[in-house]
């Protein structure tokens, strides 16, 4: 078995230093990676990025992180994600890596995401510039997740975004808002590899479990949902 | 605060969402804004109780006469006590 720890939404600044680190010091024990599914900072600064990388760095598990809305606010994307790469933590964003857990080969694949809608009720890349964009980024991003975990040569793969790949999971968040939750292509890039787990946050109000069209587990880790330091998923291997 | 008292209740409770969300001192987008006449109740989470009072100090700037009634809750930070096992 392995077992995946994972948390997102933890939207961490100076003020919330250090609150989660003692459920953290001796995770080895009870897991072999920790995933962190974006929203890591409040503002998405390199002085929250700090914080971040002392929460979470040096641990005794390997860390690999996708960022979250909040992380790209104040533009300063390359600067956190350096500081969090120099903590260790495995930055992903449209590629992917394999970890040699021993018993097991762990591939992550990784990529933010981004809205649009599920089936029968989502945007379209039609009409305004601004929309054909809205919907552009969100198919690149899928794309790139599809192609990141096609190309991961290992025993079990596992998605990681920060957006929700299907419905079920952003279930309990206001019906209108779905399409800025995420969106039905991530779900379908999932589907096109043999994939075990997909993690995601940012459905705050949503619910934690789903699963894609094609049956891939979906988990909603946003703090919020799990109500703890991280959530625990242990998979066959 | 009579132009704003005059406004329908669901516009004066996406405005305070949107100051939750745009204003620095809160960035929060997972509060959710009720309002009952001059009364607004908060729900969600957040990750401390500083954020909790700055969340109280964003809507009463916005809007001084409103009542709040702040049950936003602080989520928890401990260790899981289980795992699932993913089949």
């Amino acid at each position: 078995m392995t077992t995946i720890a994972a948390v997102g939404d933890v939207h961490l600044d100076e003020d919330a230093a250090g609150r989660l680190r003692p459920a953290l010091g001796h995770i080895g024990d009870t897991a072999d990676v920790l995933l962190l599914a974006g929203d890591l900072t409040r503002h998405g600064t390199v002085g929250e990025a700090r914080v971040v990388a002392k929460e979470f760095g040096g641990l005794d598990v390997p860390v690999v992180a996708v960022l979250g809305n909040h992380d790209y606010h104040c533009d300063e994307v390359a600067e956190v994600t350096s500081v969090l790469a120099d903590a260790g933590i495995h930055v992903l964003e449209g590629d992917g890596m394999v970890l040699d857990l021993g018993e097991c080969m762990l591939g992550v694949a990784g990529v933010k995401g981004f809205g649009g809608g599920f089936e029968g009720k989502c945007g379209t890349a039609f009409g305004e510039p601004e929309m054909k964009s809205f919907i552009g980024h969100t198919v690149a991003a899928a794309d790139r997740l599809k192609s990141a975990l096609a190309a991961l040569d290992c025993d079990v793969r596992v998605a990681l975004t920060h957006y929700a790949p299907v419905p079920e999971t952003v279930a309990g968040e206001p019906p209108e808002i779905f399409p800025f939750l995420g969106a039905y292509q991530l779900g379908n890039a999932i589907d096109c590899c043999d994939t075990a787990l997909a993690v995601h946050g940012h459905a705050h109000f949503g619910s934690e479990r789903g699963q894609t069209p094609g049956g891939v587990p979906v988990r909603n880790v946003a703090q919020p949902v799990i109500n703890g330091a991280y959530a625990r998923y242990r998979l066959p291997t | 605060m009579a132009e704003q008292s005059g406004t329908a209740p669901h516009d004066r409770a996406a405005e305070l969402h949107r100051a939750l969300a745009e204003d620095p001192r809160t960035s929060e987008l997972g509060v959710t804004v009720t309002m009952r006449g001059e009364k607004v109740h908060l729900s969600g989470t957040v990750v401390s109780a500083e954020r909790k009072a700055e969340i109280d100090m964003v809507v009463h700037e916005a809007e001084p006469g409103l009542r709040v009634t702040n049950d936003v809750q602080i989520v928890s930070a401990a260790e899981p006590t289980g795992a699932e096992d993913i089949r």
